[in-house]
């Protein structure tokens, strides 16, 4: 395993961007170093599926991804970062949680995937118009709230409407959600964490 | 949080018997364990009669000296006894203690400022009075001895200040007290540390674990960042890391989650 996976992988602060500028320094390319770090993240939500890691090491990995992401920006050129796919993201209708959302988020970026946030308490209409215009086969739908599994049934209903439905896969998650969620809202399938969430949308792209 | 590890103490019936029969080994592997949970300084008290005090201390000195790399905090109510060990020590040492007392200021905070070591100061003055009653006593005593530290130019960031604890079981506000005392102390002193025994608060009570580590944990809120503890208490030291947690010390909650999987086992 390389160093930067094995650091990012155990969340060494201090070493990990001091041995990114190394190797940008010794002319290392930063689309392998890239790579490393998703390898790393990678690890990362292993860890945290084995409860290994908790909450708090996830977003510690998001911040340290980000991190190195930001010193490699000024060497990486146009077209550099190739992205396995684009999803779109977002916590339903009448829902304002976020810390959930944010970490698949985080997940997501680190694992190679274009990632577009729509925030929260998102109105079915934006999911779909989002859809259109970035052309992602995934709709990733967060709901923390049994109150608005109707807020799933619609964003769904909406994809259909828009004749996109046979073109994108639709995953949710969130705490109370389930199968039986699934089956109710027409969704694809759901994720019980963020690693799942990752699995889920890698799924969703083959 | 800075921790002194309290256990190598002459007045422990334990550490007496070891002392007086040259018990090497209990006095190591004592030495040892605190060292291996996390203590910042070792605190060594003799606490044996005036005239054998000072051998017994540097025996005791040269054990902890050979079993860990952890600075000894010197304990000894005897000034020349610290007098004799300031400069013996391989490690900077802390001194405990110094009070309001002028002889002893005079005598001992030149060999602490010339061996660059920190000093706890107990907030009273043991040439007027025994315990202080009230956070005036304590504060007129703390005027005397920041006097004196600014005087000589010891800085405040080396000065452990000891607000004495007294037990709730004979004041029911001696906690509420406790804490006033650091307030204040903050305030007029900002860099200095405060530190404390924390074993007085619980005296004459049952769970007397349970009162110590609340006591901690609410004194750490109000500014207390040492303590005289025993280390090995993971009980205490769980409050400790869930204390910091809490306080916004423990960025990414790292020091809490990799502590408990280490079974709180040090600090």
């Amino acid at each position: 395993m390389s160093n930067i996976t094995t650091y990012l992988a155990e969340l060494k602060m201090e070493e990990l961007p001091q041995e990114v500028e190394k190797e940008l320094a010794a002319g290392k390319d930063p689309k392998e170093i890239l790579a490393e770090c998703q390898e790393g993240m990678v690890i990362v939500g292993e860890k945290f599926a084995n409860e290994e890691y908790y909450v708090s090491d996830l977003i510690m990995s998001g911040v340290l991804f980000k991190e190195v992401a930001a010193l490699l920006e000024p060497h990486l050129k146009q077209g550099d970062v190739e992205y396995k796919g684009k999803v779109v993201l977002g916590t339903v209708e009448n829902d304002v949680h976020d810390i959930g959302k944010d970490i698949v988020g985080n997940m997501l970026k680190a694992s190679g995937f274009e990632v577009v946030d729509l925030g929260v308490d998102v109105p079915p209409q934006k999911f779909v118009d989002a859809l259109k215009e970035s052309d992602a086969k995934v709709l990733a739908l967060s709901c923390l709230l049994a109150s608005c599994y109707d807020s799933i049934l619609a964003t769904v209903n909406a994809v259909k409407d828009s004749g996109l439905r046979d073109q994108v896969k639709i995953v949710i998650g969130g705490g109370p959600v389930d199968e039986t969620i699934v089956d109710y809202s027409g969704a694809d399938a759901y994720g019980v964490n963020a690693q799942d969430a990752v699995d889920l949308c890698e799924g969703a792209i083959k | 949080m800075i921790f002194i590890g309290e256990k190598i103490n002459g007045t422990i019936p334990a550490i007496q018997k070891a002392i007086l029969a040259k018990d090497r080994d209990a006095i190591a592997d004592i030495a040892t364990k605190q060292a291996q949970a996390g203590a910042d300084f070792i605190d060594v008290n003799a606490g044996t009669d005036p005239s054998r005090e000072l051998d017994d201390m540097m025996w005791l000195i040269g054990i902890v000296e050979e079993v860990c790399d952890t600075p000894i905090c010197l304990d000894s109510s005897a000034p020349t006894t610290i007098e004799k060990t300031i400069n013996v020590v391989k490690q900077t040492p802390m001194v405990n203690s110094i009070n309001a007392d002028k002889a002893k200021l005079d005598l001992l905070l030149p060999l602490i400022k010339e061996r660059g070591a920190c000093v706890i100061a107990l907030a009273m003055d043991e040439s007027k009075s025994g315990m202080p009653k009230s956070i005036e006593e304590r504060m007129e005593a703390l005027d005397i001895i920041f006097n004196a530290t600014q005087k000589i130019g010891l800085d405040d960031s080396k000065v452990f200040v000891d607000p004495l604890i007294m037990s709730v079981s004979t004041d029911y506000k001696a906690g509420l007290l406790a804490f006033d005392c650091i307030r204040k102390i903050k305030e007029d002193h900002p860099d200095a540390h405060i530190t404390g025994g924390l074993s007085n608060i619980s005296f004459g009570l049952p769970k007397r674990e349970l009162i110590n580590r609340t006591f901690l944990t609410l004194a750490m809120a109000l500014g207390m960042d040492s303590a005289v503890v025993d280390p090995l208490n993971t009980a205490l030291i769980e409050s400790l890391k869930a204390t910091e947690l809490l306080l916004g010390k423990d960025m990414f909650c790292r020091n809490y989650t990799t502590s408990f999987k280490k079974n709180f086992e040090s600090k």
